[in-house]
């Protein structure tokens, strides 16, 4: 029999409103999960990784097992008495240490933040509470979500992959991608500012929900780049994606850039099916773009067995009804790398400002002889190489100076690739597309250092597939469409257009239904042989 | 000597009198509040919270737009001003750089010679303020109650010629903000503050001087002090063969004097660029029309009806118009009154005015209304109360709070027009006084003031003296 940690959201919750488990019950399965397969939680003190270290996962952070656990009893209790559920009632889960949860120490993965407690909850938190959900966990990531494998945490020892423990998750939402893959939890809460979501999605072998920009509030999650900046659900089925993502849409009076646009029912919607959906496949999306070193673009191949899943894929969706149109133009994918380190950098290094050292987290403890000997002192110790590095690189690029050279065209990039997608999706222009089929990332899970290495182009340029939607502010979902050679999870991604959600949904479940009998679908992630 | 030329422009944050914060739900107002009671983990910057544009702050700036006559952008965008400093929650301001609501426009406003002076604007922005920072000894404290209350930066050009018309400028200014109801504009509370621009040439030369900026100057007492103080400075230097240099300068109101805070060699970049969490601000044609619609006619304009249309006096006008309510109050009691706007003028400034004065009042605060003023002349006209007793009426009016004719009633201030009654006393007195009526019957007929007085201090006033005189001399000629 299927364990309860394997079970999809959907499905424990209707075994606690049908009775046959009570929610106190799933919640200590999901902590005895996280007993056998997480080894010790991520921490500040923890310089050296031991052997064992290694042969753990280490998503978490911080167990919230009280607060939990008097969640959970509520929801029994309320079961007992015959109350009114929430569609989550019962179900734990974890969020990415990002969103701030009242009284609950929340670290963006920084000693900077050392110790702090948010006074206030964010809105897609309360959102989760009144779906009954039990949020049971913190999770690791990469600090102030500036990265793609999680190695830049200050919480050592560092997530690893559940694929292989000698790979990186993937990140920046790391923590969340290696929870879910590894079964602790059904659902994790992440963030995508340029594909935090989607690439470690992608990397274990999961669901992940990049949605449109404003279609969630980001009211209490702290911030990397406010322009960019998505929060979205995590999950090994797409049917809890869409469920979460219903839960925790919609129009926050606390979040400015949140739409007046109606939730619609997602997980509803899903049975629609794709037929005459048209899904467009662009070169663009088949090959890495870059800059050499003679400030010259050049291009490489993507990881053919990827480029093969894309195809593969493409054949599926045909077969369901759904037309496939080839060689869509997305002529501006090649700026977005550049473009999006002007933009994000910038914005990130604002953003990081308020961490002064004298309101909440860490303050050096060395004498110091004013404020602003205060403020280097606790900056430079609390921040870490890459948050520095942000610093540095956002400060030098928003000097006034260079405004026109690096901002202004920075965002006029911006708004050359969001032309490509009004182009695409344009109902009345050439290619009327519903979605745009693309591979999430140019490779599999690399192996931990392998960012930083000499020969490691589609590493740097792992979010290459993914940082456009966040400029063009567009949805996008990642789902996992098989194992490479080296079984490792590969993931393909579908975007659509602004509020398009539920027709990306409703392809990446088609894709989930038709290859549910697949023989790749039964291999469990090495962590759990 | 050489004649120089003073060029001054005024840089004033205006504090805006929302009921809530430009960017959260937390009481703008602090005064006399705690330190630290009206924040949130929005204004005191907490990581992950998010500012939300305050419409009232917008409606607000619209109608300064309004009535400076700028140019209105209907898309105008808030940027963040980044710099460091400890009450300064967020590490940025949020502030508006290139794209501000408001674009030139002018203030026009007459100086005590009646000479009409127009100082134009070069920019309006919204923005919020930041903390107070206070030193104890060696400990710095922060108070964030002020943290994301909103202002409006008005920048003149450098259109001012002397310390006179920037106090001027100020004070029409206040007043403006004042009449439209968007400020309490008390610069002793801050909700008006001014820095200064001061430069002098020498007369004709058309380059513009180094100037030096005059910081927190808080009173147009200071103002006027300040800037004459600087203008001698930089003349001194001048005529000593001294260059200006740029300096920034303060006002230290305590010792009455000027004191340099830094030379200005350098900028400082603040990386301005948009503020990504918060959409711009979209001023639609309906909104507008709706603001619009609220704007009250402005002192100038109403100065210069009272005196085409309601024939006033230019002294009066600009008495009647000094503030809103003052003015209103006077129209209502003239479209009441319906008679000579002078005489109402007259009442309104000796007597109602008086009580504001004597009393420490606004005219907001009377209990006495432009209607019962009306009622007073009225009373007066009729002759059912003569002069004196119609200015004792004002003030009874305004202690108590009833309708003129009420207090004439119970307190019996009203003439006695009773012919029997008046006859009787004239009889008195005619009786009384045997040397005067034989003085006035011996043909000094002038006497009939002096009879028609002793009449009116027995009756104590009430008598109608018409009355009282006609009988008199009846009386006095029978005999």
């Amino acid at each position: 029999m299927t364990e309860l940690i394997e079970l999809s959201a959907l499905e424990q919750a209707k075994l606690i409103r049908e009775k046959k488990i009570s929610a106190v019950e799933l919640l200590e399965a999901t902590l005895k999960q996280v007993d056998a397969v997480d080894g010790r939680p991520g921490s500040l003190d923890t310089p050296v990784e031991e052997p064992e270290d290694l042969e753990k996962v280490h998503a978490f952070i911080l167990l919230t097992k009280a607060h939990a656990l008097e969640k959970a009893a509520e929801v029994d209790r309320k079961i007992a008495a015959g109350e009114a559920l929430g569609v989550l009632a019962g179900v734990p889960y974890s969020a990415k240490d990002v969103y701030c949860t009242k009284g609950i120490q929340t670290t963006a993965a920084s000693r900077i933040l050392e110790g702090w407690k948010p006074p206030y909850d964010s809105t897609v938190i309360e959102r989760m509470n009144q779906a009954g959900a039990v949020m049971f966990g913190k999770v690791n990531l990469d600090e102030f979500t500036f990265g793609g494998s999680n190695e830049t945490t200050a919480f050592k020892p560092t997530v690893r992959n559940p694929w292989g423990l000698d790979r990186v998750p993937g990140g920046s939402s790391g923590g969340s991608a290696a929870a879910v893959s590894a079964n602790e939890g059904a659902i994790s809460l992440g963030t995508d500012t340029g594909g935090s979501i989607r690439e470690p999605a992608a990397f274990t072998g999961i669901v992940g929900v990049k949605p449109t920009y404003g279609r969630v509030s980001r009211y209490g999650v702290i911030p990397f780049a406010s322009s960019m900046d998505t929060m979205g659900p995590l999950t090994r089925t797409v049917s809890d994606a869409a469920v979460v993502l219903r839960e925790i849409a919609g129009f926050d009076p606390r979040d400015n850039v949140t739409g007046r646009v109606p939730v619609e029912d997602y997980l509803a919607e899903l049975e629609e099916g794709i037929r005459g959906l048209r899904i467009g496949i662009s070169p663009d999306y088949l090959k890495i773009t870059y800059l050499d070193d003679d400030g010259n673009y050049s291009s490489a191949a993507i990881d053919p067995e990827i480029e093969k899943s894309v195809w593969r894929a493409a054949e599926i969706f045909r077969s369901l009804g759904a037309e496939i149109i080839e060689d869509v133009p997305m002529a501006n994918t090649k700026y977005s790398v550049p473009a999006y380190f002007v933009i994000t950098r910038i914005e990130a290094y604002s953003n990081l400002q308020r961490f002064d050292g004298l309101k909440y987290g860490h303050t050096t403890k060395e004498p110091v002889r004013d404020m602003y000997e205060l403020y280097y002192k606790s900056r430079g110790e609390g921040f870490g190489y890459q948050a520095k590095l942000r610093l540095l690189t956002g400060m030098f690029a928003s000097q006034e100076k260079f405004y026109e050279k690096y901002y202004r065209r920075a965002q006029r990039a911006r708004a050359l690739i969001r032309r490509d997608f009004d182009d695409a999706f344009d109902p009345a222009g050439k290619y009327r597309l519903d979605a745009i089929l693309t591979p999430s990332t140019p490779s599999p899970a690399f192996k931990f250092g392998g960012a930083t290495a000499s020969d490691s182009l589609l590493m740097q340029f792992a979010d290459q597939f993914t940082s456009p939607m966040n400029f063009a502010g567009t949805p996008g979902v990642s789902f996992p469409c098989g194992l490479s050679s080296e079984g490792l999870p590969i993931g393909l991604q579908a975007t659509g257009y602004d509020y398009c959600e539920s027709k990306i949904l409703r392809i990446a479940y088609a894709f989930e239904q038709a290859t549910s009998e697949e023989d790749w679908r039964k291999v469990k992630p090495a962590a759990l042989r | 000597m050489t004649e120089y030329e003073v060029i001054i422009g005024l840089e004033t944050h205006i504090q805006l009198n929302t009921v809530t914060k430009a960017f959260c739900g937390c009481k703008a107002d602090s005064w006399g509040d705690p330190a630290n009671t009206n924040i949130c983990p929005i204004c005191t910057g907490q990581p992950g919270a998010l500012p939300s544009t305050n419409k009232a702050m917008v409606e607000k700036a619209l109608m300064l737009c309004l009535a400076m006559d700028s140019d209105i952008n209907m898309d105008s965008y808030f940027d963040r001003k980044n710099y460091l400093y400890a009450d300064l929650p967020g590490g940025y301001q949020i502030t508006q750089n290139d794209k501000s609501i408001g674009r030139g426009g002018h203030l026009d406003f007459l100086m005590d010679d009646g000479r009409e002076v127009r100082c134009h604007i070069h920019n309006l922005h919204m923005e919020e303020d930041a903390g107070k920072t206070k030193n104890e000894g060696d400990i710095r404290l922060i108070d964030m109650n002020r943290c994301g209350v909103p202002l409006v930066e008005m920048v003149t050009m450098p259109d001012l010629h002397s310390a006179d018309e920037a106090a001027t400028y100020l004070m029409r200014l206040r007043q403006l903000l004042r009449w439209l109801g968007i400020s309490e504009a008390n610069m002793e509370k801050a909700h008006l503050r001014c820095d200064a621009n001061v430069s002098i040439r020498p007369k004709g030369a058309t380059e513009l001087g180094k100037k030096c900026e005059i910081k927190n100057i808080n009173s147009i007492e200071a103002v006027r002090m300040a800037i004459n103080f600087e203008i001698d400075r930089q003349i001194r230097e001048t005529e000593a063969g001294n260059k200006i240099e740029q300096w920034t300068i303060e006002w230290d109101n305590d010792a009455q004097e000027l004191r340099k805070m830094r030379s200005k060699e350098t900028a400082a970049d603040y990386r301005y660029f948009r503020e990504p969490n918060l959409m711009p601000v979209h001023i639609t044609e309906a909104f507008l029309a709706e603001v619009k619609a609220k704007m009250p006619e402005l002192p100038l304009a109403r100065r210069a009806r009272f005196i085409s249309e309601m024939g006033l006096p230019e002294y009066d006008a600009t008495v009647l118009t000094a503030e809103r309510d003052t003015s209103e109050f006077f129209e209502t009691a003239c479209r009441a009154y319906t008679g000579d706007n002078k005489r109402v003028s007259n009442w309104m400034m000796n007597e109602v005015l008086r009580i504001v004065n004597e009393r420490g009042l606004s005219v907001s605060d009377l209990k006495i209304s432009g209607q019962d003023l009306a009622d007073i002349i009225r009373l007066v006209d009729a002759k059912t109360v003569n002069t004196s007793t119609g200015k004792k009426l004002v003030d009874l009016v305004q202690d108590s709070g009833k309708p003129p004719k009420k207090i004439v009633e119970e307190e019996g201030l009203g003439l006695v027009s009773d012919d029997s009654a008046i006859r009787e006393i004239c009889a008195r007195v005619v009786e009384n006084n045997p040397n005067e009526v034989a003085t006035y019957r011996g043909g000094k007929e002038t006497l009939i003031g002096w009879f028609v007085g002793q009449v009116m201090r027995e009756m104590r006033g009430k008598a109608d003296p018409e009355k009282a005189k006609a009988i008199l001399e009846e009386l006095l000629k029978a005999g």
